[in-house]
């Protein structure tokens, strides 16, 4: 085992993600909801998916996924979210209790 | 109490009304036992549990939020470049995956920390506006690159 590159992907990592749009997103999503658990495994496990579509990803450098259309995506999944949250709607009554 | 309920605390929004001696205590420790019983256990379709089904979907929403934005990120970079670089991709995902772990722990201890000193309304509007500052964040990044 290689201790040295295990300590630098994991420091590397770790300042990367530090007030990324990842963690801000589990802080909104981390607050807001009933099941911090869920919350804390859904985001684990995400994380542990993208990461290990890096590694295959970079292992073959070759690019697979078209980064831009994800991110476009992502951005319009975001704002529907902001907008549910923003809007006095039932759901917000649900999530009081 | 009667018998029937008392396994299952999803079911604690229903029968809490006939509960009235109920000490805090209990129900804690009723949402505490639901909650560990949702995390090991796969969704049942017999006994349709609220709680069950409640922990799935925060769980689907958050893994395809977080998955999203983490696509073609930094970090998502970071462990690219480095798999790429030493050619060790088992060693690089570990440290990754540590690290992701660890700062998603983070991220939620201080979503709760912030939630006990703000009203929900409060914390709603500013996961509202978090995640429309990260949706343009988003998409200043396609239009830039």
């Amino acid at each position: 085992m290689d201790w040295h590159l295990l300590g630098l992907s994991f420091i590397t990592v770790f300042l990367s993600e530090l007030g990324d749009k990842s963690q801000l997103a589990a802080i909104a999503l981390g607050g807001n909801s009933k099941s911090p658990r869920a919350v804390f495994l859904g985001a684990a496990a995400a994380l542990l998916v993208a990461s290990l579509l890096g590694v295959i990803v970079g292992e073959e450098t070759a690019q697979l996924l078209p980064a831009q259309w994800v991110k476009i995506v992502a951005a319009v999944g975001f704002a529907v979210m902001a907008v549910r949250l923003l809007l006095p709607t039932s759901d917000s009554t649900e999530d009081a209790n | 109490m009667s018998l029937e309920v008392s396994p299952f605390g999803g079911s604690l929004p229903i029968v809490e009304p006939e509960l009235e001696n109920t000490s805090p205590l209990w129900i804690e420790e009723k949402e505490v036992s639901s909650a560990i019983v949702a995390t090991v256990t796969p969704p049942q379709p017999a006994s349709p549990e609220q709680g069950s089904r409640n922990f799935w979907k925060v769980f689907g929403t958050t893994f395809i939020t977080i998955f999203l934005a983490e696509l073609g990120d930094k970090t998502q970079v970071a462990t690219l470049l480095m798999s790429a670089e030493f050619h060790a991709p088992w060693i690089v995902f570990t440290g990754a995956a540590a690290a992701l772990i660890t700062t998603s722990l983070l991220g939620v201890l201080v979503g709760r920390w912030l939630s006990t000193f703000l009203a929900p309304k409060t914390l709603d509007t500013a996961a509202g506006i978090t995640l429309a500052l990260i949706s343009a964040w988003l998409l200043w990044d396609v239009i830039k690159g």
